[in-house]
């Protein structure tokens, strides 16, 4: 068996697997992404639009398909004698995030500031903590007794008490789905996973109630269920959020016509509630493009996971499908008012360089295990 | 191994179904918020994001019943300052105080006195929303506003712009018909918010006279200008433009010629009487006449329309330009001043006196108990021996006398008038109280038909409605306030009173004057107009016309009115007439006058004089009645005033006057200023 990938007539071929589809809809994603960015950066002077986020996420978009190609032409075996040293360092980087080296934005300690642009080391430690438990899982058949499901919750705990620390409540609940996802595939007991499910819910509570949580985060979580949506403060956000995606209607206001969207409104624009600006301008017609197209990105992981030749290759595409899945259904939903306010990036859409190379790399990984299931 | 990967598919298929549920769900949720409830968010972007600016459009103008401009809007300039500007760059208590000493001193400087306290306290008035412009002072110079752009620097947020204002070519002429404007008060507003020409906190309003009343019609449509503004209130875009409509013209049925006349005849019959002496035989004490201040009115009788208005003491419309001060406004309300703002014609409470005599005896007649066929009829003469003592009178007050006790002899219905005998009335009003075939408010239903003791709806604010007493009335005060009114029993000398138009009688002179034209006309009470017509102010199309509202018909057949016109004829023209020495040169073949003099007592005070004449007596166009506060008797200071008015009616000698302003002739004439600030001159001559 050849290992080129040039090797086009071997039905076995990775090159023979490649799937279009995915990389079809993450490109079209991040092209929505960056139309939708300027509209709510460029501000409202015609003479004088403010492209740094056009040309910023447009070179974080190239660099994250580059990215993106080199994890799918890396053989994903290569992961599993690789993953604890990614594992590794992503601990350093959080630990170092949260020393001076690290600066805060929004009131958490999450960024690297390196040559004017901000990393977040979070967002690079949820792959790493997917590969190293799918390493980890894929050794047992199915079966996961209690010692061995310990292990897999100590492999992200640790990574996710740092995140903790800076506070990011966001990226701890895209753990929590990953971990979910992964343990339920890996063969995890129902009757463990139920007993997760419920410690899960006491302790959450219990950190609710608890002085862990700064009052804002704390408000973002439970407006959603007591808030008033037209208050200002916390409830005001989502309230303006809703309102923009409702102004939209069906065909929308046009590109670059949103009222909410130009009066600078709704916050964080750019970042967690980008999808306002394709709601406003878009209207529904634009929301089930991306829909549409998040469903077609889901599907095919989902197959890649179906495929895979082996427990570690599923493993891997099922923690990028549970990743994915659960911030595009937080960020729109949060912007919809289904959801508490979490600050979770829309993949491939928000602005951002490090969730866009964390996403172009996630969808290389799910082409790669799909394009070696016959090698 | 096969067991784990079928376990493994199983649990992956869960994994879609939990995906494909996700994507449901929002589904379902976006396509709530943005095809059902489309509407509903739209809505609440809109009101989030759209401020509307307003802008006011120009008042109508009033026109006398030539065409001739009574009121008129003129540009002036006016010293702004944008709160936008003050809320983002004088955010200090400091900088305001600043800002505020130094725009005092140099408007002051520019003979425009301000003070700075005022300034401070209209940058700190919170009817101003935050894209107002707050007006500081008006009428500026031209050098002013130079100087200023020169140093901006020194004055943020400070702009002059042109703006309109009223302006009143014959200066302070009919001042309590025409009234005037200031800013909507609070109360006003709440009123006002659900008007279609929506006001706005700072916005102008008529306040009293025809402005006030006819305020739905003057009013022009607001403008307005939609902006787009972030969250910050910045704008970022501009909307729809409205301009403002102008609002339209008022015709009034005053004739601005004959309304100066009758000002200044009121005028100089106060002035002639303070130089005379009160050498009434019963109350004078040959002191000199106060006579402060008195009230006249002319209508045509024909439809009641109101030709001219005065009150004295009047006051100038002009000082209410730009706002009025405090201590200027009290000093029109203060009573002992005769509040200059009060409009007499119609505000002004009077006991008619004689004058009323006509109406008792229509009563008389009305009610039966005077007829052409019973034993009491309008040619039965009386017996006057110049006091009348009431029969049967057991204390209090039992004789009732003729003005100076005068004897008159035998006198009938007519020469009762004429001579103005009050025994004669004393008698008819003693028949009311013993008559037992009419009822006992008889007298007052009767005088009640000439719209005595109610409003007579002119359409001007603040009419007050008079008042017929009656013992029901009587007794429901004396219930009331015990203390004041003491007595609560009707006796037979209250009737006596009423007949003669004294005691409790209340008129006001236009209730007076409408009774006589009602007299004149045949028998049609009108509801007295005082527009002609509002006129559309670009087509000069007649948006609405102001057609004579008959309110009742009375039954005045030859039998009943031939003897009181006869009577008041005689008035000015008969041997022993009360008015014939007023009348004495008077060209009665021109335009022949009928009247009644009258003169009411006031406790306390000197004499009223009263006169209400009507002429042609046969076909009669004008009703002309005049009262003046302590001046005497009605023949000798009412009469005259009349008689002349009357005489330059007849010899056609009233001036035609020409606008005094002379302002007003350099003035540009504009109606309004548009949206983009652009002065509308859509017609100069007001004529159609």
């Amino acid at each position: 068996m050849s290992r080129t990938l040039n090797g086009s007539r071997d039905p076995n071929a990775p090159w023979y697997h490649l799937d279009p589809l995915v990389a079809l809809a993450a490109v079209a994603l991040a092209g929505l992404g960056i139309a939708s960015i300027y509209s709510a950066t460029r501000g409202t002077d015609p003479l004088d639009y403010n492209t740094f986020y056009l040309e910023r996420q447009t070179m974080f978009v190239v660099i994250g398909i580059g990215m993106g190609t080199v994890a799918a032409l890396i053989d994903y075996q290569r992961l599993r004698m690789l993953s604890p040293f990614l594992y590794a360092l992503s601990i350093v980087l959080l630990i170092a995030v949260l020393s001076p080296l690290g600066s805060e934005v929004n009131g958490a300690q999450a960024w690297f500031n390196f040559a004017g642009f901000g990393i977040q080391p979070s967002e690079f430690a949820k792959l790493a903590v997917i590969v190293m438990l799918a390493n980890y899982l894929s050794r047992f058949d199915g079966d996961l007794n209690l010692r061995q499901l310990a292990v897999a919750l100590a492999i992200p705990a640790f990574p996710m008490l740092l995140i903790l620390q800076q506070p990011d409540v966001g990226t701890i609940l895209v753990f929590i789905a990953i971990i979910m996802g992964m343990l339920w595939i890996g063969g995890a007991r129902l009757s463990h996973i139920s007993l997760m499910t419920v410690t899960g819910i006491a302790m959450l509570a219990a950190v609710l109630k608890s002085p862990l949580l700064a009052d804002y985060q704390r408000d973002r979580l439970t407006v959603f269920y007591d808030g008033d949506i037209t208050d200002a403060g916390a409830g005001f956000n989502q309230g303006q959020a809703q309102i923009a995606i409702g102004n939209g209607g069906f065909s929308g206001k046009g590109y670059g016509l949103g009222d909410q969207t130009r009066s600078g409104l709704v916050p964080e624009q750019e970042t967690d509630f980008i999808f306002t600006v394709i709601g406003e301008e878009l209207g529904f017609i634009g929301s089930m493009l991306v829909l549409g197209l998040f469903g077609l990105l889901i599907w095919r992981i989902w197959r890649a996971a179906q495929l895979a030749k082996d427990s570690f290759g599923t493993l891997i595409c099922v923690g990028i499908l549970a990743m994915i899945l659960f911030q595009m259904f937080e960020s729109i939903g949060m912007t919809a008012g289904m959801m508490p306010v979490t600050g979770i990036p829309l993949p491939f859409i928000s602005f951002g360089g490090s969730s866009s190379l964390v996403s172009f790399i996630a969808i290389g990984l799910v082409m790669n295990v799909r394009m070696r299931r016959w090698q | 191994m096969a067991s784990v990967r079928d376990s493994q598919a199983f649990r992956l298929n869960l994994v879609g179904i939990v995906a494909l549920s996700l994507f449901v769900a929002l589904f379902a949720r976006l396509y709530s918020l943005q095809v059902l409830h489309e509407e509903q968010f739209q809505a609440a972007a809109v009101s989030n994001t759209n401020r509307t600016l307003s802008t006011e459009a120009p008042r109508g103008r009033i026109l006398d019943s030539d065409g001739r401009i009574l009121v008129d809007n003129k540009s002036t300039l006016v010293v702004f300052v944008d709160n936008f500007v003050l809320a983002d760059q004088l955010n200090s208590r400091q900088d305001r105080e600043q800002l505020a000493l130094r725009l005092a001193t140099a408007l002051s400087d520019n003979g425009v006195l301000t003070k700075v306290s005022s300034i401070l306290r209209e940058l700190e008035d919170a009817k101003y929303g935050p894209f107002d412009k707050i007006p500081i002072a008006s009428g500026v110079t031209e050098e002013f506003k130079v100087w200023l752009k020169e140093r901006d620097f020194q004055f943020p947020g400070v702009e002059i712009e042109t703006e309109s204002i009223r302006f009143y070519p014959y200066g302070a002429a009919a001042s309590h018909v025409l009234g005037y404007i200031g800013p909507i008060n609070q109360d006003e507003l709440e009123l006002r918010t659900t008007s279609a020409k929506a006001y706005q906190p700072a916005d102008e309003i008529g306040k009293a006279g025809v402005e006030a009343a006819f305020e739905e019609v003057l009013r022009g449509v607001p403008g307005s200008q939609e902006i787009i503004v972030d969250a910050k209130n910045r704008i970022v875009g501009y909307g729809d433009i409205l301009s403002p409509q102008p609002g339209s013209d008022i015709q009034l049925t005053i004739d601005i010629d004959l309304q100066i006349e009758v000002e200044e005849e009121l005028k100089n019959q106060l002035e002639a009487r303070r130089l005379e002496r009160d050498n009434n035989k019963l109350t004078g004490d040959n002191s000199f006449f106060v006579a402060p201040a008195g009230a006249a009115v002319v209508l045509d009788p024909n439809g009641s329309q109101i030709l001219a208005m005065a009150s004295y003491p009047a006051y100038d419309q002009r000082e209410f330009i730009g706002g009025i001060s405090a201590a200027q406004f009290d000093a029109l309300t203060d009573k002992d001043a005769h509040a200059p703002l009060n409009n007499r014609v119609i505000q002004g409470l009077y006991a008619p006196g004689s004058t009323f005599k006509p109406f008792t005896a229509f009563a008389a007649m009305n009610s039966g108990l005077m007829s052409d066929r019973g034993e009491l009829t309008q040619y039965s003469e009386l017996f006057d021996p110049g006091f009348f003592t009431l029969p049967g009178c057991d204390g209090g007050k039992c004789e009732f006398q003729n003005a100076q006790r005068t004897e008159y002899g035998l006198v009938d219905l007519r020469r009762a008038l004429t001579v103005s005998s009050d025994v004669y009335f004393y008698r008819l009003a003693w028949f009311f109280e013993i008559s037992p075939s009419v009822r006992s408010a008889a007298l007052q239903d009767g005088v009640r038909a000439f719209g005595f003791g109610r409003r007579t709806g002119v359409p001007l604010a603040y009419e007050v409605a008079g008042l017929v007493p009656d013992a029901e009335l009587k007794a429901a005060r004396h219930e009331d306030i015990p203390e004041v009114f003491t007595e609560g029993n009707w006796f037979a000398g209250d009737t006596l009173n009423t007949a003669i138009g004294q005691g409790d009688m209340g008129v006001t002179p236009l209730q007076l004057a409408n009774a006589y034209a009602t007299l004149a006309n045949g028998g049609t009470l009108y509801s007295p107009n005082i527009a002609k017509t509002a006129i559309d102010p670009a087509t000069r199309e007649i948006e609405i016309d102001y057609q004579p509202r008959a309110l009742a018909e009375i039954y005045l057949p030859p039998e009943i009115r031939d003897p009181l016109i006869d009577g008041l004829a005689g008035v000015t023209t008969q041997e022993g007439g009360t008015a014939v020495i007023a009348f004495e040169t008077y060209p009665h073949d021109l335009l022949s006058v009928a009247g009644k003099t009258g003169t009411s007592e006031k406790f306390g005070k000197q004499d009223f004089a009263l006169f209400a004449g009507f002429g042609p007596v046969e076909n009669p166009e004008y009703v002309v009645v005049m009262v003046l506060e302590e001046a005497g008797f009605g023949s000798e200071s009412a009469a005259p005033g009349v008689r002349n008015i009357f005489q330059a009616l007849a010899t056609d000698s009233i001036p035609i006057r020409e606008p005094i302003d002379l302002d007003y002739l350099n003035a540009p004439v504009i109606v309004g200023i548009d949206a983009t600030g652009n002065e509308l001159a859509l017609n100069a001559d007001p004529t159609p």
